[in-house]
């Protein structure tokens, strides 16, 4: 695991050069726009910085890549990378993962179905009721992780785990650098309005 | 990885607390197999049942001392709240468990549990074969405090080392899972019948699922481990039990960090209307107001309140200052990230924005 102060440079770096790529190309961007613009760039370079070697952050280049009007901008804050990163997600991610998907959806759905029909037909100490009802929680849980974290329908409850370990801290060094980004750009906003009233 | 070693040395301090949580759910478990109606079995099997907590109670003596008398009042509680006619009976019953080589005894008690049973068919069902399997488990146990930390380093990928450890490695398992699956727990019982030289009925199954299970729980212990880790990364989730408060948290934490991000976007978005992209400021050479070093040093402290001021930094910016003048201009900021070691990412950011505003103005003087 790599030091929180390198991980937190490296993420700025590429942040800056991801943006630095996208404004040079494109002027003119009102709010929602340049957000827009904003918050992909910086989830493109925390993905990055990951190197592309978890599944969340392939995850995230994937999905990142998937949309038309995203694709674009996604390549072009990318650089010179993108082709090697988006085709490396393509191949893990890809319609293999979709497929798998949809079958487990079923399985899952004729299992619960079928546990059902059992849960009906007998009755089943407090005990072995009170057990089920706490696994079902859990997986109910489990379920609305798996929607949080990215590329999370895929991955069993070990590498989910271990993934959301992983994108936790992650996700917390883009919210100091980020932060801190904001309130230094807020304050020299404030000092150049104060610098330009006095002049 | 190093958190593993963490996670060794927390399950031994942690070590005491299972030991209770098993006694309850050993109790726990007596009460399920008493509930549950368990297929029959053969009379043979159960004579040569009755040797093994002999045998093993003998080798258990050597290693436990002490404690020995600890569990044996809470082995004997269930049978006192089921039958107390029988009462007169259970000292002799205890002592069995401290004299194990007597062998009339043992064989009175285990007819004493199968009339005791009561409402049961008369003949050798399935009944005594547990509550024999349970006594074997309570004398077990003393053996099992003395062997439980190493235990907690042991991997269940080598089966065949102790059959103490084994049985202390299975022990741990079944106080981790806590709500005490009763599948599971037959299945741990066909496989501690397994090993030893009679044959039970269930065994088949337990053969079945033999490596299969010996998977599924290193699989189990391996998420226990990282979900301790998630507890204690995601703050104030330490204290609280239980997979689905704490999976909840997780949710939350993961939920927040998600829309903190998108508010920060937002933020820096708003931040600045006018120019088209505001972080360039900070970068560019050119923006002339930025480049003067007074000004600069007057607001890097509000800038970076978080990070302490040492002062190394004032050393550094003389560095930058020489490094500067050999650098003929300041035109890919990954070079001034590449030559920067400092400890803090931010500041070193921040040296790396100073350096180049000094080689401005050193430019600017030239």
């Amino acid at each position: 695991m790599r030091s929180p102060s390198s991980l937190k440079q490296e993420f700025l770096k590429r942040w800056m050069r991801g943006l630095q790529r996208c404004t040079s190309s494109k002027k003119d961007m009102n709010v929602l726009e340049r957000k827009k613009v904003i918050k992909l760039s910086a989830d493109l370079a925390i993905a990055s910085a990951r190197n592309g070697t978890t599944s969340w952050s392939r995850a995230l280049i994937a999905n990142a890549s998937r949309d038309n009007d995203n694709r674009i901008l996604a390549e072009r804050i990318l650089g010179p990378e993108s082709d090697i990163l988006i085709k490396r997600v393509s191949t893990s991610v890809g319609t293999v993962s979709c497929n798998r998907k949809i079958r487990s959806k079923k399985i899952l759905k004729r299992s619960c179905n079928s546990v059902r029909r059992v849960r009906k037909g007998t009755h089943l100490p407090q005990k072995v009721l009170a057990k089920s009802i706490a696994k079902r929680l859990v997986q109910k849980r489990t379920q609305i992780l798996k929607r949080l974290v990215p590329g999370g329908e895929f991955m069993d409850e070990l590498s989910l785990i271990e993934e959301t370990l992983d994108y936790i801290a992650y996700l917390r060094a883009q919210v100091d650098v980020m932060r801190c980004i904001a309130s230094a750009t807020e304050l020299i906003n404030h000092m150049n309005i104060g610098g330009n009233k006095m002049v | 990885m190093e958190p593993n070693l963490g996670t060794i040395v927390r399950s031994i301090s942690i070590g005491p607390n299972r030991e209770e949580t098993g006694l309850e759910s050993l109790q726990f478990r007596e009460e399920i197999h008493r509930l549950m109606t368990v297929p029959p079995e053969n009379g043979s099997s159960f004579t040569e049942l009755l040797q093994l907590p002999e045998t093993q109670a003998m080798e258990l003596l050597h290693s436990a001392h002490s404690d020995e008398v600890v569990p044996v009042p809470l082995s004997g509680e269930p049978l006192h709240g089921i039958n107390d006619d029988h009462k007169s009976y259970l000292p002799s019953f205890n002592g069995n468990l401290t004299f194990p080589s007597n062998k009339v005894l043992i064989e009175r008690a285990a007819k004493f549990s199968v009339f005791a049973s009561g409402e049961h068919s008369p003949e050798t069902s399935s009944v005594p074969s547990d509550s024999s399997a349970n006594l074997e488990k309570v004398k077990s146990e003393p053996a099992e405090t003395d062997s439980n930390p190493n235990s907690s380093q042991l991997l269940v990928s080598d089966p065949a080392v102790n059959i103490k450890n084994q049985r202390s490695e299975k022990r741990k398992e079944r106080e981790k899972k806590g709500k005490g699956c009763t599948k599971k727990s037959k299945i741990e019982i066909s496989q501690d019948a397994e090993k030893l030289p009679y044959v039970h009925v269930r065994a088949r199954r337990g053969q079945a699922t033999d490596s299969h299970s010996l998977a599924e729980r290193a699989r189990r212990e391996k998420i226990n481990a990282r979900m301790k880790l998630l507890q204690e990364l995601v703050p104030g989730c330490s204290k609280i039990s239980g997979t689905a408060l704490v999976l909840d948290e997780i949710i939350n934490h993961v939920q927040s960090l998600q829309r903190q991000v998108e508010l920060l976007s937002m933020r820096l978005a708003t931040v600045n209307p006018r120019v088209d992209f505001n972080l360039d400021s900070l970068f560019a050479p050119e923006s002339g107001s930025l480049a003067d070093s007074n000004f600069h040093s007057m607001v890097s402290p509000l800038l970076w309140p978080e990070i302490p001021f040492n002062g190394n930094r004032q050393q550094h910016q003389q560095q930058w200052n020489f490094d500067a003048l050999h650098r003929p201009l300041w035109g890919r900021e990954e070079d001034n990230h590449t030559f920067i070691t400092m400890e803090n990412s931010l500041l070193n950011y921040e040296s790396a924005n100073s350096a180049s505003l000094h080689s401005n103005q050193l430019k600017m003087e030239l």
